[in-house]
């Protein structure tokens, strides 16, 4: 897949993204999570079956899908390309709101 | 309806109406009006509630079911009917105990704070959200208008009878007929549906009227997911995909123009796709490049934020809502906040994704706001899947964050990968057909 190929550049990117010392503060784990639920479900529960339900999810489960989505390790449709949106600390942080829903 | 002076005329007469002021819920943290329940309004209710409980929230529409758009081409080829666009409100009601007022706004104080509607109620807001969503500008092309649209050349842009008139029109047209569709200028809401609604005619005709054929005339010489898109037709009906497209693709796809007449056609502004004028008796369609006789014709013209901004004052020049980019509130009028396709959301397309997302960002800052605290980081979102045929998918996905007081697209890469697995593709169309469900369940349920 030709994300596969492009991730020394994408690691680039998301390194000056990371660190780039402009960075407003991170919005909150909660209102990054807000934005996975037109899919994944208000909270992050889901009903149906075709999309990962995310409520109570092991916060490493989330870190480690949302790292290999954003290296191409794991195959998807536009994961990947979502998942480059957010930097570490800020996927630890809806990980750790996922994790908390019941 | 009033027009706008007559409009902000009856809404300064408020006073009059003070019997029906609906008690100020100070107790709870205050009291949110949505004016608008469509994808943005529905959504900004909920998340308002999620995010505060005891906030009361009321929304005022038109309609007492909500017809959604997003899949409604669906319609045209006969998948889905319309009854499946219907999207009740009752969950909205029972689940979170937000009040509902059928009706339509007539009058606005933005000192006073308070609205007034066609049956007589005044209501009085903390903070108000509108989500007007889109109007569409019949008349900005000679020869059309909405009674030619209502009867004759149907733009089903917003899902209604329009669209069953084309779903009808479509079924009847004449073995070997043209279906032509015109492309709308941006910015205009749901950038991959002109070009999705084609697709799956065109996929339509190969099952019912095999020597038929789809042309889009179109005023852009470019659109969102446009080389995904033009490789699905390619590959699912012989499509010949012009040269400067060609140039782009990877060494790893193989693509290889038949030169036969393709049954879908994109005629680009460059090769005069632009449209002059309409013949609404004869279905002549006028470009620069000459005429094209359509035996089916459906126009999806310019369009601007829905007539209720306008009427509010909410609009700027190019006819759609400036607002302060972190909350969506009104760059023209404080404490009203403007939200969906009306708004002004720089690299955000207008699409019910971007709506959905907005509304969470402005429930959370009107929350905050009520409560005291500052607003915190915004982040926004934009997924849309959509169809080259029914089991070809592909979409277009961004986050978006606050950059230098604007909306910028910060994940990069936004389309399917033109060197995409079947497999990718295959679930794209599959993810396609369960967004429509989950997406509807977190806006309205």
């Amino acid at each position: 897949m030709g994300t596969l190929m492009k991730t020394p550049l994408l690691a680039l990117a998301m390194l000056a993204f990371t660190l780039s010392p402009a960075r407003a503060a991170d919005p909150t784990g909660e209102a990054m999570a807000a934005t996975c639920a037109g899919c994944h479900g208000t909270q992050g529960r889901l009903g149906t079956v075709e999309f990962m339900p995310l409520a109570g999810l092991p916060e490493a489960e989330f870190v480690r899908a949302m790292t290999d989505f954003r290296t191409g390790k794991r195959l998807s449709t536009l994961m990947g390309h979502v998942a480059r949106g957010f930097s570490d600390r800020e996927v630890r942080a809806m990980a750790r709101y996922f994790a908390s829903i019941k | 309806m009033l027009n706008r002076r007559e409009f902000l005329k009856a809404g300064a007469g408020l006073a009059f109406a003070a019997a029906t002021l609906p008690v100020r819920a100070a107790q709870g943290g205050g009291h949110v009006v949505v004016v608008g329940g469509g994808v943005g309004g529905a959504t900004a209710a909920k998340y308002l509630k999620l995010a505060n409980p005891k906030l009361r929230v009321t929304v005022i529409e038109a309609n007492r079911t909500y017809v959604r758009g997003y899949g409604s081409s669906e319609v045209v080829t006969g998948h889905v009917s319309m009854d499946d666009l219907n999207v009740s409100y009752d969950t909205l009601k029972s689940r979170y105990g937000i009040q509902f007022v059928f009706d339509t706004v007539v009058g606005f104080d933005p000192a006073r704070k308070q609205l007034r509607t066609a049956g007589r109620q005044t209501l009085a807001y903390d903070k108000l959200i509108v989500s007007p969503g889109i109007r569409l500008l019949y008349d900005a092309i000679p020869g059309y208008s909405a009674a030619v649209a209502e009867t004759r050349v149907p733009s089903g842009w917003i899902p209604g009878a329009q669209t069953a008139l084309l779903a009808k029109q479509l079924k009847a047209m004449r073995q070997g007929g043209t279906f032509v569709l015109v492309a709308p200028p941006t910015p205009y809401r749901c950038p991959p549906g002109p070009y999705e609604r084609a697709a799956l005619v065109t996929e339509w005709m190969r099952r019912h009227n095999p020597t038929g054929k789809v042309i889009i005339l179109d005023p852009k010489d470019s659109f969102i997911t446009d080389a995904t898109m033009q490789l699905g037709w390619h590959r699912l009906y012989g499509y010949n995909m012009p040269a400067d497209y060609l140039k782009d693709l990877p060494a790893s796809v193989q693509v290889k123009n038949s030169g036969r007449p393709s049954p879908i056609e994109w005629v680009r502004a460059k090769d005069g796709g632009e449209v002059e004028k309409i013949d609404a008796r004869t279905l002549a369609v006028t470009t620069l490049q000459g005429v094209e006789k359509a035996d089916v014709l459906n126009i999806i013209p310019p369009m601007q934020a829905g007539k209720l901004a306008l009427d509010m004052g909410l609009t700027d020049a190019s006819g759609w809502c400036p607002v302060d980019r972190r909350t969506f509130e009104s760059s023209v009028h404080k404490d009203v906040f403007v939200i969906g396709d009306a708004s002004i959301a720089d690299a955000m397309p207008k699409s019910g994704f971007s709506a959905n997302t907005q509304a969470k960002v402005t429930a959370r800052a009107v929350a905050d706001q009520l409560a005291g605290r500052t607003p915190g980081e915004p982040v926004w979102e934009n997924t849309c899947y959509a169809l080259a045929g029914s089991e070809y998918g592909l979409f277009v996905a961004d986050v978006f964050r606050l950059k230098d007081g604007k909306i910028a697209q910060v994940s990069g890469q936004r389309y399917l990968p033109l060197d995409a697995t079947p497999a990718q593709i295959r679930l794209a169309a599959t993810y396609q057909q369960a967004w429509l469900k989950t997406f509807t369940e977190d806006c309205f349920a």
